[in-house]
């Protein structure tokens, strides 16, 4: 019962986050600086000076953006105490797919379209279901007592968290925030390998595009080590998960066992 | 308090941020399960790419690589190191039949 109340409130947040998103995303926030005629190729460090894209506020300052903020903010917040506090391990993952959620409805706030699709395929599609997947293999979902460590593991670990607050305050004290007559260098140009320099053309922000033009120019390196960083993966996956002796079916690896 | 509450700022992106962080970093400190730690981890991670967003747009993209691309590989990694960790939960869960770290204490010796 308590997992399809938290279906319901996951699907409530994705129709609110559809409502949301084209007001958010109407108004494209960033002016593509245009760049000066003959400057293309052999002047990629100059400067044009434009206006800083955006304020303070990130948009809008509205109440309808401010309440949805709060909303999916408190969504995510939520899912995650949920993660950390139920002993069920399948209220865990629920709470880990609403705060996925509420995590992609933030990042269509922050302009970031492409990712909060990402997210959602990859987060709350793919790696929510293989944690699910697992927790059925073991088949054990209610266990485990929290934090059965002595005084001095709750001391240790209490300082260390202290510490960690602190820091993260002093951090998000001390954030300068961008003057709004701050100029801006020029976006780089592209640089496709074998291809010379192609004059950054004007892209949403954001956008698919946008992440596509980095992703195979400057980004491509990256790119192609990532694809054989998730080969490696499946294949190590597959040869640690893999019974040692496949005749003895599940049970008791040797060699496991000291 | 009203600019606080309808003027929604980097600031509140870069706290929630922060607080998905911390619940993480509290969910691996106080739980012994190995599945609960490994979502943990991707909590933050997701912390940390929000905060990575909130900054691209406060500056805008100047480098070379923008955010989006970088947290978009960030999500890959993480994809990797759930696959390998979910990986190792079930071999272990094989030998010993159960998956609590304070258990697992053979290397300690």
């Amino acid at each position: 019962m308590k997992f399809l109340a938290w279906l319901i409130a996951a699907a409530l947040i994705l129709c609110v986050a559809g409502i949301a998103t084209p007001s958010l995303v109407h108004a494209q926030p960033v002016p593509t600086a245009e760049r000066p005629a003959g400057q293309g190729g052999d002047a990629p460090h100059a400067i044009v000076t434009k206006t800083h894209p955006h304020d303070d506020i990130v948009e809008s300052s509205g109440k309808g953006m401010a309440v949805l903020f709060w909303i999916f903010a408190a969504a995510s917040i939520a899912g995650a105490l949920f993660v950390v506090t139920r002993r069920n391990l399948i209220a865990a993952v629920m709470g880990m797919v609403g705060s996925f959620v509420g995590i992609a409805a933030v990042y269509m706030m922050l302009y970031a379209q492409f990712l909060a699709v990402i997210q959602m395929l990859v987060y709350a599609g793919a790696i929510m279901v293989l944690f699910v997947f697992v927790i059925m293999i073991l088949n054990r979902p209610e266990d485990e007592p929290v934090a059965p460590t002595g005084r001095l593991g709750q001391v240790i670990g209490g300082a260390a968290i202290l510490y960690l607050v602190a820091r993260l305050a002093m951090i998000l004290i001390n954030v300068a925030l961008p003057n709004k007559a701050v100029a801006l260098a020029s976006p780089a140009p592209i640089m496709l390998p074998g291809w010379g320099t192609v004059a950054a053309e004007p892209v949403g922000w954001g956008t698919v595009k946008a992440v596509g033009n980095d992703l195979f120019g400057p980004g491509l390196f990256p790119f192609e080590a990532i694809s054989i960083l998730l080969l490696v993966a499946v294949v190590g996956a597959i040869a640690i998960a893999r019974p040692l002796h496949p005749d003895d079916g599940t049970d008791a690896d040797p060699g496991i066992h000291p | 308090m009203n600019d606080l509450l309808f003027d929604v700022g980097y600031g509140h992106f870069l706290v929630l941020a922060a607080v998905l962080f911390l619940i993480g970093v509290a969910g691996v400190l106080i739980r012994r399960n190995a599945l609960i730690i490994l979502m943990s981890v991707e909590l933050m991670l997701n912390a940390a790419n929000m905060t990575l967003l909130t900054f691209s747009r406060m500056w805008g993209d100047q480098g070379a690589l923008s955010a989006h691309t970088f947290a978009l590989i960030v999500i890959g990694v993480a994809a990797a190191e759930a696959s390998v960790g979910l990986a190792i939960v079930v071999a272990v869960f094989r030998g010993r039949r159960n998956v609590d770290v304070d258990k697992l204490t053979t290397l300690r010796h």
